[in-house]
């Protein structure tokens, strides 16, 4: 595992260690937690990825390919 | 928990530095050339009218966030499904900036120093601000934002020397086609981008002053962006001005005697921060009132992160970001900053030309009371 994503990891482990504690702290909602996993599972699961050299397919492609497909965009 | 109150001069900071944003480094309306000053007269009349719709809506619909106003006009699942597509633009938006500022700071500052790092970095103290509210952000702005002009005025005037005045000559030379192109593209960057406000206009302390607030700052933007116009084409030259990535630092570049990019590098910092702070304040803010969360600041570390990550993954380099930018963000962006507006602004005034059913007997009570 190279340096960069072992950077990645300490980082959102960080962020993570960091937000639960006011979670626990204040006794939040399960939403709260599902929301917050959703944001930074992604996140984390991206970076990962770009890291290792894979490029997930973007969002702007998305958005680029719908406006093609409707015809809107050339 | 009460709602926190800005000031109508904080929010005019606000929005002042919101419209700033991006275009303290990328000159808005270039597509046009020589005539971008035509193109930004005319976008920003329509930017101006556009965000003075905004500023309608949130007129009609007192005290409600765009969240509460999507659910109470369209329904509560459509409302919903609607809210979750602004939650996306909104984070959206704040990627495309913290790229730009990457893409800045990596080409023109720190050229060693890797764009994620540098991105992180900046997100740290943005997302620090926005957990701090609303009072906090319009405090910032209130205290960092008068810098913006004030370092456009003292490059301008410095740079009177070296300039030549006709260099915007010939008028219209390609027709008005381009010049309209930018003047639209001008429209949705940045003035349609404000939509990100409608989460922020409830907490006005004085909501008679919204429309005012919002047409002063619409006009300074446009100054701004037209004073900046006059003095990058008249110290570069149209030709040049249409190939560099970066007009007003090059235009700094050519300062007598003196380095004053980090002028632009402070502008960017303080315009960027400000657009990025508000649309992660609304992101976040409309994803608590989606799901019906109390407390929003539990969830800005969460989006922050996913901007930086997403501002990285989206475009390969500069050239991808610019393309995309120029091709498809127009009319990406239309929907969500004109179409789903005036659909509100016409259901505002629907339901207040047609009181809610009750009404008169509600009033007809309270006057037995009395």
């Amino acid at each position: 595992m190279n340096s960069i994503l072992l950077a990645i990891i300490a980082v959102f482990i960080i962020l993570i260690l960091y937000d639960m504690r006011i979670f626990i702290r204040n006794k939040e909602p399960a939403k709260v937690y599902v929301l917050y996993f959703f944001l930074m599972g992604a996140g984390l699961i991206v970076s990962l990825l770009l890291a290792a050299g894979i490029r997930p397919v973007a969002p702007s492609r998305l958005i680029e390919a719908v406006f093609k497909m409707i015809g809107i965009a050339k | 928990m009460g709602k926190t109150r800005i000031s109508g001069l904080q929010l005019f900071m606000l929005l002042s530095g919101f419209l700033f944003g991006s275009t303290v480094i990328l000159a808005p309306a270039l597509g046009a050339k020589n005539d971008a000053w035509l193109a930004i007269i005319i976008g920003g009349t329509g930017g101006a009218l556009l965000m003075l719709i905004y500023a309608a809506i949130s007129l009609l619909n007192p005290s409600k966030t765009l969240v509460e106003i999507l659910k109470e006009k369209m329904g509560k699942v459509l409302g919903s499904i609607i809210a979750v597509l602004y939650i996306w633009y909104f984070i959206h938006l704040a990627s495309l900036v913290f790229r730009d500022f990457g893409e800045f700071i990596c080409t023109v500052t720190f050229p060693e120093t890797p764009m994620t790092v540098l991105i992180s970095i900046f997100a740290l103290g943005v997302v620090y601000g926005v957990n701090g509210g609303v009072e906090v952000m319009g405090r910032m702005g209130e205290l960092l934002v008068p810098i913006i002009p004030t370092f456009i005025l003292i490059v301008s005037v410095s740079l009177i020397t070296v300039n030549d005045f006709t260099a915007f000559l010939p008028v219209l030379e390609n027709g008005m086609g381009p010049v309209l192109k930018a003047a639209l593209s001008y429209i949705t960057f940045p003035f349609g981008e404000t939509v990100a406000f409608l989460m922020l206009f409830p907490n006005l302390n004085r909501k008679e002053k919204l429309k005012k607030i919002v047409f002063v700052s619409a006009a300074l933007s446009a100054l701004i962006s037209i004073v900046i116009f006059f003095r990058d084409i008249s110290v570069l030259g149209s030709d040049l001005m249409s190939r560099v990535t970066f007009v007003p630092h090059s235009t700094t570049l050519l300062f007598p005697e003196a380095n004053v990019e980090p002028l632009v590098d402070i502008n960017l910092m303080i315009g960027g921060g400000a657009k990025i702070g508000v649309c992660i304040y609304a992101a976040t803010k409309a994803i608590s009132q989606v799901a019906g969360i109390e407390n929003y600041t539990n969830l800005t570390r969460a989006v922050g992160a996913f901007c930086v990550v997403l501002s990285v993954w989206d475009f390969e380099n500069v050239l991808d970001l610019f393309s995309w930018t120029e091709r498809i963000y127009s009319y990406y962006a239309i929907t969500f900053q004109v179409i789903i507006p005036l659909i509100l602004l016409v259901l505002s005034l629907i339901k207040r030309s047609k009181p809610a059913e009750g009404s008169d007997a509600d009033n007809e009570g309270v006057i037995a009371s009395k």
